[in-house]
C-alpha cells in the first residue's frame, strides 16, 4: 500500500496558475493543427498559454473600443469582427470571424421568418 | 479563459455568450497558426521536438512580436518556480541520500504492511542521526 502526500508532495510540487488556459486542450489544438507535428516540450503548452492570454487581451481591448465607440455597453460579434479587420496581424482571422458572423445573421433570419 | 476577458473589461461591460464562444474560436485559430509556424521552424532546425524557443520565433516571424518580451518573461519565471519546487521541503525540510530515501521508503512500505497485519500503527524507532517529526516506528 503506497502512502500517499509526502511522495505526492515531492513530485507535484507546482501549484497551477490561477487564471490560467488549459495546457492539456492547448496540447491538444497544437498536435491537430497539421499533419507532421512533432513532438511537444512540456514547457511549449505553457509558452502558448501565455501567448493566449496576451492575444485574447488584446482582441478583446480593441473590440471594447469598437464597442465604446459605437456608445454600447455589451462587447458584440460585430464588434470583435471590426477590430480583427482593423488589424493587421489579425488578418488569420478576417475569414473566420466573418464566416461565423454571416452564420448568425442566417440563423437570426431563418428564426424570424 | 472568460475570466481573462471580463479582467480586460470595466465591470459595468457585459460581454454576449455568443462573443465569447467567438473569442474562444479566435485563440484555437491563433494556437492553430503559431503552432504551424512553430512546426515550421523546428524542421527548419532539424530538431524533433517543439521547444519554448521555436514557439517565441513563430510569434516574432508572424508578426507578434510585442508578445515575445512578456512570453519570454514568463517563462523564465516558471523556470525558476519550476528549478526551485525541488529544493522545497521534503520530509519536513531534509535532504536525503538515494539510499536513505529508499531506506525510508522500506520503512513506509512496512509500516504500511504492519497496519494491514495487526490494524495498528507500529511505532517508529529514534535515530539519532536524522531530526524527522517525533514518531516511532518499528523495523518488521
Amino acid at each position: 500500500m503506497r502512502q500517499a502526500g509526502i511522495y505526492s508532495g515531492m513530485m507535484w510540487g507546482k501549484k497551477p496558475c490561477p487564471n490560467s488556459l488549459p495546457l492539456s486542450r492547448i496540447k491538444k489544438i497544437m498536435k491537430q493543427s497539421g499533419e507532421d507535428v512533432k513532438m511537444i516540450s512540456c514547457e511549449a503548452p505553457l509558452v502558448f498559454a501565455k501567448a493566449c492570454e496576451l492575444f485574447i487581451q488584446q482582441l478583446t481591448v480593441r473590440s471594447y473600443k469598437v464597442s465604446v465607440q459605437a456608445k454600447k455597453r455589451t462587447l458584440q460579434k460585430d464588434d470583435i469582427v471590426t477590430a480583427v479587420k482593423a488589424t493587421e496581424v489579425f488578418d488569420f482571422l478576417v475569414e473566420m470571424v466573418t464566416a461565423s458572423n454571416a452564420d448568425d445573421c442566417m440563423k437570426t433570419t431563418r428564426e424570424r421568418t | 479563459m472568460f475570466k481573462i476577458i471580463k479582467e480586460m473589461l470595466p465591470p459595468d461591460v457585459r460581454v454576449a455568450r455568443d462573443t465569447q464562444d467567438l473569442l474562444v474560436e479566435c485563440c484555437v485559430e491563433f494556437i492553430n497558426l503559431v503552432s504551424s509556424e512553430a512546426n515550421d521552424v523546428c524542421n527548419r532546425e532539424d530538431k524533433r521536438t517543439i521547444a519554448p524557443e521555436h514557439v517565441l520565433k513563430a510569434l516574432e516571424v508572424l508578426g507578434f512580436g510585442e508578445y515575445i518580451e512578456e512570453v519570454a518573461a514568463a517563462y523564465e519565471q516558471h523556470k525558476l518556480e519550476t528549478l526551485d519546487s525541488p529544493k522545497g521541503v521534503r520530509f519536513s525540510g531534509i535532504e536525503m541520500t538515494e539510499e536513505e530515501a529508499a531506506a525510508e521508503q522500506q520503512r513506509m512500505f512496512a509500516e504500511a504492511r504492519a497496519r494491514m497485519n495487526n490494524g495498528v500503527a507500529p511505532q517508529k524507532e529514534p535515530e539519532p542521526d536524522r531530526s524527522f517529526d517525533s514518531q516511532n516506528v518499528d523495523h518488521v
